[in-house]
């Protein structure tokens, strides 16, 4: 995980000339850290001034635009091949069964070519387990294909809730059960103690539910074999080199003989690493039929089985002292990933609590794992802490604002504490009536103001290999075989390599997604543009450097005497009045046929590491209908160099725009007695759509001065929906304690308000 | 999908010809109408409806028209879509409560394509009914799942057996309006008023929404002009959704007032999304007249519609909701 782990430490003295610096590892979407022992560079390259810099730091529009928008861009699940069969899967629509199909009613169907069974013995273990696919001529036919299996289904006892997996008679997920992975920290007793001491206490149980990362492409795989000793898997992931070992074993090839093609994908926010289900079914039926397979999961099979961010229980009370100084946390969190351990960061998360403990564990059950998600474990932890912090707030009769901080933590306390101030001026916190206390519904529409900030890593590491070509018509290419989610990837690169030699970006043209050029690490904890822009940045200084050596070789002077300058080759001046410069089209006609092309990787000086984020919401509450609207969403962020401005708060407003979602509608639903989903669809699973959008103001916190570039994509997603629960909170005096924020639950606030208020009138 | 084969037939009498006449349910189902789409191919989707011949009624000419007779009357026919309805101009001006229901269902792109013959008579949009694996009471189970299930969309009013809520925007409006409508068969024609046309599950087939019978279709709706009185008729259509950009109610309201200087003279109110049918609320209509709009009115009309309400464990909330409804429709209304 990226959060800064305290007390981590390089494992032994930097050698002479080197330092260690701890840089993020990903495996399959698991965040951690690792410590690397790199080189002091006395040379190594810098970003230059900001002030100097023509085209990073301004606001570059994609170059992949309108192929996006036109539709031009062939995505994985848009590819076509001759031979092709596609594969439907049917996917077990209880928890726990025993599945029986009729695979020879399936294989009479016209077009049908093949079908198969997934599971030993039809044995399902949980929710939306693959159990049967079939692959037909047509999709049409595969379909009609799975509908022939008529399956039948022996169902057999199930736990789908918390509750259900913690009964004591309770069917087990695991061998050992349905508790697992705990984690704790701080001792309890101190903790009471410390609690009991404290002048002001808040409780609470705070519940987040489980989210779908709701990807427009769903996940799946064109797998191309037609027999032979070659393979080509057109996938929609976020690791174009995670795939290929799985593959190849899959299809009995060798992995350097799996070709695998991303060139766009359709969204991903964590849940598309390796080969996956669709992945590993497409290359055994390709293998079996030696024909290309097109298998992607349909939008249902996608809830059901490509993974969530998993929800979250709570317990927690926090206690203060007279002044307002936060004093004891004990938090006991259950954290619910299906059959997977779920992710939550800690707590507390972010502010600074001197007496703490923390126990988290996992409950299981029968569905499935829960994955990556955008900043995993950091949105859960954050609506504890920052609701639990409103309510101290309004306890004490304090402005939540102040108490926040009041209770920065001493590192990045500075970051933190102009961030919020920002916020608070922006959303207008200062002009705000009721501050230190929850608004009295005396109007009809009631509005209210939250805040919550955010943590992350965002660094990167040596991971990429870039090439940079130039050619003889002074087109320059920037080249690594990395993914791009959809964050603006190829835009940033040809942007760098533009600034290096100092060309208008159109001359820049981009080749990505693809395991045949430079690897590139997967995209995960944000490290895609700390790992990759460092090394474009190399490769284009290199290929800078070799272009100058190549024309001073030829022209028999130093290279050291050339230069790039203002678009244009500066010569050495050679006898009188001859040229001393020449446009760069003219030196490049001085290139070999094939042009020239240097490579390059990571320098650490380039690239840095831990971001910080706060963001205020402005909501206005209905108190006849409990409607809740989010009239604006401010949201600061630092990350370093912001390369390309315009896409840094397009990624901001991004993450405010999921938060907001998460916060007012998004929830899976399955039925605790049936076990069945009953929102696995577009339209009973909510997003918020275009009228749900508040007005935005995504700020880029340009006091950060670091000359490094970190990523800040998924911090931008935390804190939004606590914000926008402490806003609600702060309108009318309802704490909803159980994202999302849905009318039933204000409505049903507020009667209870009024039936407290009512009993309290009655026993005067 | 399951297979079907595709008619497109150029007359009613062709499209009719095609409609089984059988009481049998099974054969009825065999042969689906289409003309948006909007609700039927989700049905057919989720294979919940598995037709063996749909019959597109877009081909019919005038079937999509609206007409305007010399009294200021309308007729509506049932394959007018949601968008044409929404902006036709005399149902803006003179049924403002109709175009303003059109306008608020689905998104653009299913107003534009969805019919009103369709929105009348689409399914329900319950959960446990639309989940294939669900063998609820709707689709011929013996159970209500939602009775005791996850019940926070289901009615309030007017449930059981079954506990769905009539998903139509257009039904609440047009039964505030007093519309008619028409239904043939090949053999014969009914026009009987919209109100009635729509029956509750307690009335005997649990299955249906409607009286439709075997071999009928919705031809049109006649709505006629509001009675004219002291002072002038305003009327609005209040939905309260989760999401606005795209959601079915839940809790709607279609209001119309007939206001002089203050004093209410006439009023239609019809709820939507609290039971499975339009919920006319006539006692409120009665008691609102000769009363200025006022907490007290609000608080009475709220009560009188809702009386009789049973909600279930997840539904309370819609008390309180309709009677906001019901009090902020009321106040802007009046003040409009």
């Amino acid at each position: 995980m990226s959060m800064h782990q305290e007390g981590s430490k390089p494992p032994r003295e930097a050698a002479p000339g080197k330092r260690w610096i701890e840089v993020p590892k990903i495996v399959n979407g698991i965040d951690s850290t690792e410590w690397v022992e790199v080189d002091m560079e006395s040379d190594a390259p810098t970003w230059g001034d900001r002030a100097s810099l023509r085209v990073l730091n301004r606001d570059l529009r994609r170059v992949d635009g309108p192929e996006k928008v036109t539709g031009q861009a062939r995505y994985p699940h848009d590819v076509r091949l001759p031979g092709m069969v596609w594969t439907r899967i049917l996917c077990a629509p209880f928890p726990v069964c025993k599945a029986v199909v009729d695979l020879d009613a399936a294989r009479k169907v016209p077009g049908v070519v093949d079908a198969r069974e997934l599971r030993e013995g039809g044995q399902v273990t949980f929710l939306g387990q693959a159990v049967a696919a079939v692959s037909a001529e047509t999709p049409e036919a595969a379909e009609d294909g799975l509908r022939a299996l008529k399956p039948r289904y022996e169902q057999q006892g199930f736990a789908v809730t918390r509750e259900q997996a913690l009964a004591d008679d309770a069917p087990k997920v695991n061998k050992d059960g349905n508790v697992g992975r705990e984690r704790k920290n701080g001792n309890l007793d101190e903790v009471e103690a410390a609690l009991a001491q404290c002048r002001w206490v808040a409780k609470g149980t705070y519940s987040v539910p489980v989210q779908h990362h709701a990807s427009l492409e769903t996940h799946g795989v064109v797998v191309d074999f037609r027999g032979g000793k070659e393979a080509t898997i057109h996938a929609s992931t976020q690791g174009t080199f995670t795939i290929a070992d799985e593959a190849a074993r899959e299809l009995g090839l060798s992995a350097g003989s799996v070709k695998v093609e991303v060139p766009y994908m359709g969204g991903g926010f964590g849940a598309k690493f390796g080969l996956d289900v669709p992945g590993t079914i497409a290359c055994r039926i390709a293998k079996d039929l030696s024909r290309p397979v097109h298998l992607f999961l349909t939008r249902k099979d996608e809830f059901l089985l490509a993974g969530n961010r998993s929800g979250a229980v709570q317990d927690l009370q926090l206690g203060a002292d007279e002044s307002g100084q936060l004093q004891a946390l004990s938090a006991k969190v259950d954290r619910l990933g299906g059959r997977g351990d779920g992710s939550f960061a800690q707590q507390p998360y972010v502010y600074h609590v001197p007496k703490r403990f923390f126990h988290a564990r996992s409950v299981f059950t029968h569905t499935d794992a829960s994955r990556a998600f955008r900043a995993p474990g950091h949105p859960q932890a954050s609506f504890g802490i920052e609701s639990i912090l409103d309510e101290l707030a309004y306890q004490m009769g304090k402005d939540p604002l102040e108490l926040r901080l009041a209770n920065l933590p001493e590192k990045g306390r500075a970051d933190w504490a102009r961030q919020l101030e920002r916020c608070a001026r922006e959303i207008g916190w200062y002009q705000h009536p009721h501050r230190t206390a929850p608004g009295k519904p005396t109007e009809p529409v009631m509005t209210g103001i939250g805040f919550a900030v955010s943590v992350w890593g965002g660094g990167g590491g040596k991971e990429c290999v870039v090439e940079v070509r130039i050619s003889r018509d002074a087109s320059l290419a920037v080249l690594c075989g990395t993914q791009d989610l959809g964050t603006g990837t190829r835009t940033y690169m040809a942007g760098i390599v533009a600034e290096v030699f100092d060309r208008p970006l159109r001359s820049v043209s981009t080749q990505i997604g693809s395991s045949t050029l430079g690897r590139a690490n997967a995209s995960g904890g944000s490290t895609t543009t700390a790992s990759l822009a460092p090394a474009v940045k190399v490769a284009a200084e290199n290929a800078k450097r070799a272009l100058l050596e190549t024309l001073a070789q030829a022209d028999g002077t130093a290279a050291r005497d050339w230069a790039l300058a203002g678009g244009r080759v500066i010569a050495p001046e050679k006898g009188q009045g001859g040229p001393n410069s020449m446009s760069f089209e003219e030196a490049c006609l001085k290139l070999p046929a094939a042009g020239i092309s240097a490579s390059g990787e990571w320098a650490a000086s380039l690239a840095g590491n831990g971001v910080h984020g706060a963001q205020a919401a402005k909501v206005e509450v209905d108190l006849r209908t409990g409607g809740v609207r989010v009239v604006k969403m401010v949201g600061v962020q630092d990350c370093g160099l912001p390369l390309n401005r315009k896409a840094l708060a397009s990624q901001l407003q991004g993450g405010m725009i999921q938060a907001l979602s998460y916060a007012l509608f998004e929830e899976r639903v399955i039925e605790p007695d049936l076990g069945v989903m009953l929102n696995a669809n577009f339209e009973d699973y909510k997003i918020a759509g275009s009228r749900e959008m508040p007005e935005f103001v995504a700020l880029i916190d340009d006091d950060d001065t670091r000359q490094q570039v970190i990523g800040m994509a998924e911090p931008a997603i935390i804190p939004g929906h606590s914000a926008i629960a402490n806003a609600v909170h702060n309108a009318c005096g309802v704490r909803v304690r159980e994202l999302p924020l849905t009318p039933d639950k204000i409505l049903n606030g507020l009667a209870l308000a009024r039936g407290l208020a009512a009993n309290k009138e009655a026993g005067k | 999908m399951k297979s079907f084969e595709y008619l497109q037939p150029t007359t009613l009498e062709e499209a009719l010809a095609a409609l089984p006449t059988s009481r049998d349910p099974k054969e009825r189902e065999r042969v689906r109408l289409i003309a948006g789409g909007q609700d039927l191919l989700t049905e057919m989707k989720e294979h919940l409806a598995e037709p063996d011949l749909v019959v597109d009624l877009k081909r019919i000419e005038g079937l999509d028209k609206i007409r305007v007779q010399s009294d200021g009357s309308l007729v509506i026919g049932a394959t007018c879509t949601l968008a044409a309805l929404e902006e036709h101009a005399h149902v803006r001006e003179h049924f403002a409560v109709l175009s303003r229901a059109a306008g608020s269902v689905g998104s653009t792109q299913i107003r534009s394509v969805a019919s009103v013959g369709g929105n009348l008579c689409q399914r329900p949009r319950c959960w446990y009914y639309r989940s294939e694996q669900i063998p609820c009471i709707k689709k011929g189970g013996a159970e209500c799942f939602a009775y005791s299930g996850l019940n926070k969309y289901n009615a309030i009013l007017g449930g059981g057996p079954s506990y769905i809520v009539h998903p139509s925007d257009l039904a609440p409006a047009l039964v505030a309006l007093g519309a008619e409508i028409t239904l043939r068969s090949a053999t014969q024609q009914r026009i009987l008023p919209l109100e009635r046309f729509f029956t509750l599950p307690s009335e005997g087939r649990v299955q249906q929404e409607n009286d439709l019978g075997p071999g009928e279709m919705v031809v049109e709706l006649k709505v006629p002009s509001l009675p004219a009185g002291a002072g002038t008729w305003r009327s609005d259509y209040f939905k309260v959704r989760e999401r606005g950009s795209y959601d079915f109610a839940l809790a709607a309201l279609a209001l119309a007032l007939l206001v002089d200087d203050g004093t209410i003279r006439g009023a239609r109110l019809c709820l939507g999304a609290v039971a499975p049918i339009p919920w006319r609320a006539d006692k409120a209509e009665a008691l609102l007249v000769g009363r200025k709009v006022d907490d007290e009115a609000c608080r009475l009309a709220g009560e009188a519609a809702l009386a009789g309400a049973r909600p279930l464990e997840h539904n309370g909330y819609k008390l309180d909701l309709t009677r906001g409804l019901i009090s902020k429709a009321l106040r802007q209304l009046a003040s409009s």
